[in-house]
């Protein structure tokens, strides 16, 4: 009995592993293909590798610029939020108080808002400020989106650290700013890697905010880059899924090398 | 608890030093304190405030105006535009309509398939590592990477599966279709979402105590028992969880269907976020109008997340 429970769970999970493979597979065979090829059947393995569709696209798309574009954007972003979120998420958690808790509450409500809701708004201040169209205004407006969520995480890791390795360094002649470079930053280390992993994926994976943020097709990032492809190449599946599959590489590396952090940070993340 | 620690704290300072400068000492420090703070909290406010605070306010103080791109100026116009998101925009109703359904599907197939998921991939014990892989792979790629494959395999390999016997019913207009179109932009979201949703329900899975499940096997109750009165009520949080993260993300879902059907054929599988895109950035430049379905949308976010809050206060109650 138990072994035939086995059997169909197996059974199961292998189905629908099948189909949630599917689509990956095919975009894969079928981006090696000649247009062609796929007009005759798109199941069926390439017979010849064509890699000139990668080039193509690669080339063509300036999809090096892009995503160099891309890794700015998220560079910027990542170190503003952490370094911002962590600097205000411990000295919240630290100082009691009515001003205190107000701010605290401040970040924390903010969280409420959908990004939708305020896109419109923040267009026109992007413009009035003169970020709009910039890739450094992208990072920066990631940051003011983002802190809220850091600070959180930060404030609530921080109640976990114990009061009397600040005060020793304190009367060993640290001021605040030391004691957080030198002894609190340093062990915040783990809920500073689950937030970076939660932010990666979200700067990199963006799609609305450069949409309406980035008008010149120089400052395109990566996700703005892969919209183009239909516009640029019509129905050529086999240039379109090529562009595809090399915009989707970098996530699928960065699963593969950090996949245990990923699942602990999305399980951290929520249940706490 | 905070508070007792400052005032053992204070205690200990008004020991060490003479009575009579301790109240002005104390202010002092309380005022170092209070720069201190400021000093800490200024880089990420001055970005939240500009990019965030400031933009929701003002989107909450424009949705009263007519403000547009045409004319310079605006007027106040008190609470017509909401009325007539209500009364005189179908398009509007129709996305808020549509997104509830979409919202309702998302809430009930996220949840009970990445729920089985893990549990029988939890079951396993050589394999889970390889299928809690291939399950949580697609939520990696963007959304708009995943909508655009499909959008391949609903106009290419659909079509030539379904000329193989068992696979008919794969024979539909997938994006034509307005009907069927909801249920590709199910698919793909659902394709996409539902990885996230079971490592979540995995790691609470993980903290169920074994002797709870063998006790009540010692009891004699079978797998299905078990699940229901032991593993269930013990992930019940998580469950919770993500069901709201699920609501409050189906609320906002755009990206699947701006790439996969822009919204299309006409404006039928039009979601709230779409239109309120398409109505200050494509359509109308009515930015006044469209920040009063922005509010709208938040004020639905809103209410969810309250009554989260507060059925995760009532189990840790109960807890």
């Amino acid at each position: 009995m138990k072994r035939l429970y086995g059997v169909a769970a197996t059974l199961i999970l292998a189905i629908f592993a099948a189909i949630s493979f599917f689509p990956i597979y095919m975009a894969f065979i079928n981006s090696f293909k000649t247009q062609g090829e796929i007009f005759k059947s798109v199941l069926k393995l390439p017979t010849k590798l064509h890699f000139e569709n990668y080039t193509g696209v690669f080339e063509q798309l300036d999809l090096f610029h892009s995503a160099w574009n891309t890794v700015l954007v998220t560079v910027i972003g990542l170190a503003g939020i952490v370094i911002c979120g962590s600097l205000a998420g411990y000295k919240l958690a630290r100082t009691p108080g009515k001003l205190s808790n107000f701010i605290f509450t401040l970040f924390l409500a903010s969280m409420l808002v959908p990004f939708h809701s305020i896109m419109i708004t923040l267009t026109k201040i992007a413009k009035g400020l003169h970020v709009q169209g910039s890739i450094y205004g992208l990072g920066l407006i990631y940051i003011g989106l983002g802190v809220n969520m850091a600070i959180f995480l930060y404030h609530g890791f921080v109640k976990t650290i114990p009061k009397e390795l600040e005060e020793a360094a304190r009367i060993d002649g640290c001021n605040d700013f030391q004691i957080f470079t030198k002894i609190i930053f340093p062990l915040l280390k783990p809920i500073t890697a689950t937030i970076l992993i939660l932010d990666i994926l979200w700067l990199w994976n963006d799609f609305l905010l450069p949409l309406i943020m980035l008008t010149d097709v120089n400052n395109y990032t990566l996700m703005l880059s892969v919209n183009m492809l239909f516009g640029e190449y019509n129905s050529d599946w086999p240039k379109i899924l090529s562009g595809l599959i090399i915009t989707a590489l970098p996530v699928v590396v960065f699963y593969a090398i950090f996949q245990k952090y990923i699942l602990k940070g999305i399980a951290d993340g929520a249940i706490k | 608890m905070p508070q007792l620690g400052k005032q053992s704290n204070q205690m200990a300072i008004n020991q060490v030093q003479p009575k009579t400068s301790s109240k002005s000492t104390l202010s002092l420090k309380k005022q170092k304190g209070t720069l201190s703070l400021l000093l800490f909290v200024l880089p990420a406010f001055i970005f939240y405030f500009v990019f965030l605070l400031i933009p929701t306010v003002g989107a909450g103080f424009y949705s009263f105006t007519d403000w547009n791109a045409l004319s310079q100026t605006f007027h106040f116009v008190g609470f017509s535009n909401y009325i007539e998101a209500f009364k005189d925009d179908p398009d509007f109703r129709h996305s808020f309509f549509f997104t509830l359904k979409y919202t309702a599907f998302m809430f009930v197939f996220q949840n009970v398939i990445a729920l089985l998921l893990a549990l029988f991939i939890e079951t396993r014990v050589r394999t889970k590592g390889f299928f809690r892989t291939i399950f949580f792979m697609p939520n990696m790629l963007s959304l708009i990477i995943s909508a655009l494959m499909f959008s391949f395999i609903f106009s290419n390999v659909l079509p030539e599966l379904s000329k193989k016997a068992i696979f008919h019913l794969l024979d539909q207009p997938w994006i034509g279709d307005a009907k069927v179109s909801f249920y590709s932009i199910l698919i793909v979201s659902l394709w996409h979402g539902i990885g996230y949703m079971m490592v979540i329900y995995m790691a609470a899975l993980q903290g169920v105590p074994s002797h709870l499940k063998e006790a009540a096997m010692i009891d004699g109750a079978n797998p299905f028992q078990r699940l229901i009165h032991v593993t269930i009520p013990m992930i019940m949080h998580a469950i919770t969880i993500c069901a709201f993260l699920t609501l409050n993300g189906a609320f906002k879902v755009f990206d699947v269907v701006y790439a996969l059907t822009a919204g299309g054929p006409g404006r039928s599988t039009q979601v709230m976020a779409l239109n309120i895109y398409e109505e200050a950035f494509s359509n109308n430049f009515r930015y006044g109008y469209a920040n009063a379905k922005a509010m709208i949308l938040f004020l639905i976010v809103l209410v969810i997340t309250l009554i989260q809050v507060k059925v995760l206060k009532k189990k840790e109650v109960e807890a």
